[in-house]
């Protein structure tokens, strides 16, 4: 009896390396826990999950399937790099993808141009991140320069004079209040700000919005990310700077589903970044995934799930074109390949200048609710930029 | 920007949240005084208050009746804590004395995990709120949501019917004699495993009750009581291990110290301040402000 157990064991340790074998791995490390914004990873996972999916149905990769490894990196940039380090070393991915947090994508991002295996960032903006010129590092998402560059547009359009910015003290955070004060002085807008950051754990903002509210702002820049986004709307909305100031928000949060959840009273008009015109078509791939998704979860799918998708579609298809699954090969093949993802527009990573390094950059919009309980879809694109 | 009215404002807001943060520190201190154990897992005790007064609000009594579900979540996490403290740390106790802090802080870590595992299984990363009926008020030149300062007179309430059934009641000696002496009570004739179940099914229901509290507050998710775990630990310190009023005084001044901290010298080290205050009453009294040094055999 004893040895039957251990020639089952056997067995199934063998049959496991041998299905291992077959498969190509592609990391996915994304918060799925506090203090990172849990349910923005959970938005790409479901997006990059409906994609191995897709992949694997149409016959896989290179004659194998591929298989996803997903890490909770918290937001913090050590488990990040742990995750990443785990993913190359053991689990022996390919590419590794996710990456909400900025501080996140460049941490692992120093290990990655040591270790080899590419990095696609899919929703962290710091300019770091491809601006260091890495040959990991990959991107496919809206950078500081052209997210500030969309609500200078904003505020000069809006006549404001005097921005508070509240922002977290991480790479996000600082890299996007520091990219405002810059072009704000490169752009000579001449606009008053007040530069006010907080610990991203905090719950209790009371005394930086006590601050806003005697400086008597034209327009507050919420640049936090999860919870705090939130817990500042509605504090902000005791105080009694909102409804009275308006309140930008620096990412895409309000379009997700939970938002009227958390803002029923006090969601409407507020302005928030977005990352494509709800109007704007979807590429063939992008509305079969559209229609996967809402047949699974019962709702639209939002950038996060859209971009989670591509990345996995990007990764498959410089996978084929490198013919091979060798992480050099495949920084080739996503360096001189041009790939279908969700958008309708051809999506390509070329050695550019300066931050725009292998990057793929979205149009930005600042869209605002005009109603209470709105469908994003519906809300009103008050800027459409894109970089020049 | 030093304006007078800014710091009225800035000592109201400091005010506040200590008191609620002094709730947390307070469950943690009184197990500790009773089992002599640290309960790592009470932020999840102020989780689950916090999952079942949204559910409670939201899915059956509905926001009128916010009050009447803060007492339900609080019995809940207590009758949860009996339960906890009958299957999980009764067995600890019969163990040898000297591994009972190993196994405590093993078993409390392990239920951390899984009721965070649990929160998140069954309602997923999100957020969600209870939401509030109750008016903006203001307290002096400070306007204060409805439902912080219902919390707050809450947990003035709870600690003052806290401090009246230890005080008073011929259960709360018994609770304290425990806390003096666990083979002196059982010399007595007191089952001390039975005080010890009500002893953390009061704590942690304390830990509950500042969860349903804070619900509208702060938000419901998996790991929102992390932070506030974190204040307890820094506040039992302050005040003193086992010290109630230590525990309250010292909440008030972390809450003061963190909003003084961030409102006039930096907001980006606000979780700091905290830390600072620990590391001056360590160095200057290291038994904390109410704290009494500990006695052995």
């Amino acid at each position: 009896m004893r040895k039957f157990g251990i020639l089952l064991a056997a067995g199934l340790v063998a049959a496991s390396v041998a299905a291992q074998a077959q498969d190509i791995g592609i990391g996915l490390d994304i918060p799925l826990s506090a203090p990172g914004d849990a349910a923005g990873g959970q938005l790409i996972r479901r997006g990059a999950e409906i994609g191995i999916d897709t992949v694997n149905a149409a016959g896989g990769v290179l004659g194998k399937k591929l298989k996803l490894f997903v890490t909770d990196s918290q937001s913090t940039p050590q488990m990040g790099v742990a995750n990443y380090r785990r993913l190359v070393s053991e689990d022996k991915v390919v590419a590794v993808t996710g990456m909400f947090h900025s501080s996140v994508a460049i941490g692992i991002n120093e290990v990655a141009k040591e270790m080899g295996v590419p990095t696609l960032a899919v929703q962290a903006s710091a300019s770091d991140i491809t601006a260091k010129h890495y040959d990991i590092a990959f991107r496919t998402h809206a950078v500081d320069p052209v997210r500030v560059a969309a609500w200078m547009e904003f505020i000069k359009k809006k006549g404001f004079k005097k921005v508070s910015i509240l922002a977290e003290t991480t790479d996000y955070g600082i890299g996007l209040t520091d990219e405002t004060i810059a072009q704000n002085k490169s752009g000579n807008f001449g606009i008053e700000i007040q530069k006010i950051t907080f610990d991203n754990k905090a719950t209790d903002f009371s005394a930086q919005l006590l601050q806003v509210k005697a400086f008597k702002p034209d327009l507050v820049l919420n640049i936090a990310v999860g919870t705090p986004v939130d817990l500042i709307m509605d504090q902000a909305t005791t105080v009694g700077l909102l409804p009275a100031t308006p309140m930008l928000i620096s990412y895409d949060a309000p379009t997700r589903p939970q938002y009227w959840q958390l803002h029923a009273k006090n969601g409407d008009g507020i302005y928030f970044i977005a990352y494509y015109s709800p109007k704007a078509p979807l590429s063939d791939i992008g509305k079969t995934f559209a229609a996967t998704y809402k047949e699974k979860y019962k709702e639209d799918p939002v950038y996060g799930a859209l971009n989670g998708y591509g990345a996995i579609m990007i990764i498959a298809d410089g996978l084929k074109a490198a013919g091979s699954a060798d992480p050099k090969a495949l920084i080739k093949a996503l360096e001189t390949g041009t790939f279908k993802s969700w958008p309708d527009a051809p999506v390509t990573f070329p050695r550019a200048d300066g931050v725009y390094w292998h990057n793929w950059v979205p149009p930005v919009l600042i869209m605002q609710y005009t109603k209470p309980m709105q469908d994003w879809k519906e809300a009103d694109v008050v800027v459409a930029y894109s970089k020049k | 920007m030093f304006s007078t009215e800014l710091v009225i404002q800035t000592a109201i807001s400091g005010v506040m949240i200590g008191v609620l943060y002094a709730l947390m520190a307070l469950g943690i201190t009184f197990i500790y005084s009773i089992m002599r154990m640290v309960n790592w897992a009470m932020g999840e005790f102020y989780m689950v208050g916090s999952y079942l007064q949204y559910m409670l609000v939201a899915w059956a009594l509905g926001p009128e009746l916010w009050w009447l579900a803060i007492l339900i979540s609080t019995a809940g996490v207590f009758v949860l804590g009996l339960v906890v403290q009958w299957g999980l740390i009764k067995p600890i106790f019969k163990k040898p004395p000297e591994l009972r802090d190993d196994y405590a802080t093993v078993v409390t870590l392990a239920l951390l995990l899984f009721l965070r595992s649990i929160a998140t299984g069954l309602a997923g990363p999100n957020q969600f709120t209870p939401g509030s009926n109750l008016p903006i008020v203001m307290v002096g030149p400070m306007p204060l949501a409805g439902a912080r300062v219902a919390a707050f007179l809450f947990a003035l309430a709870a600690l003052a019917i806290f401090w009246a059934v230890l005080r008073y009641t011929w259960y709360g000696l018994a609770l304290r004699a425990a806390s003096q002496s666990r083979v002196g009570v059982q010399t007595a004739g007191i089952d001390v495993l039975s005080v010890d179940r009500v002893a953390f099914g009061i704590g942690v229901a304390l830990a509950g009750l500042a969860g349903a509290l804070l619900a509208p507050v702060f938000l419901v998710f998996p790991t929102n009581g992390m932070i506030t775990t974190v204040k307890g630990f820094e506040i039992v310190v302050i005040g003193g291990l086992g010290s109630i009023p230590g525990a309250l005084i010292a909440g008030v001044l972390l809450g003061l110290m963190e909003s003084f901290g961030a409102a006039f010298v930096d907001s980006a080290y606000q979780n700091i301040y905290g830390f600072i205050l620990v590391i001056v009453i360590l160095v200057l009294r290291p038994t904390g402000l109410f704290g009494e040094r500990g006695r052995e055999a």
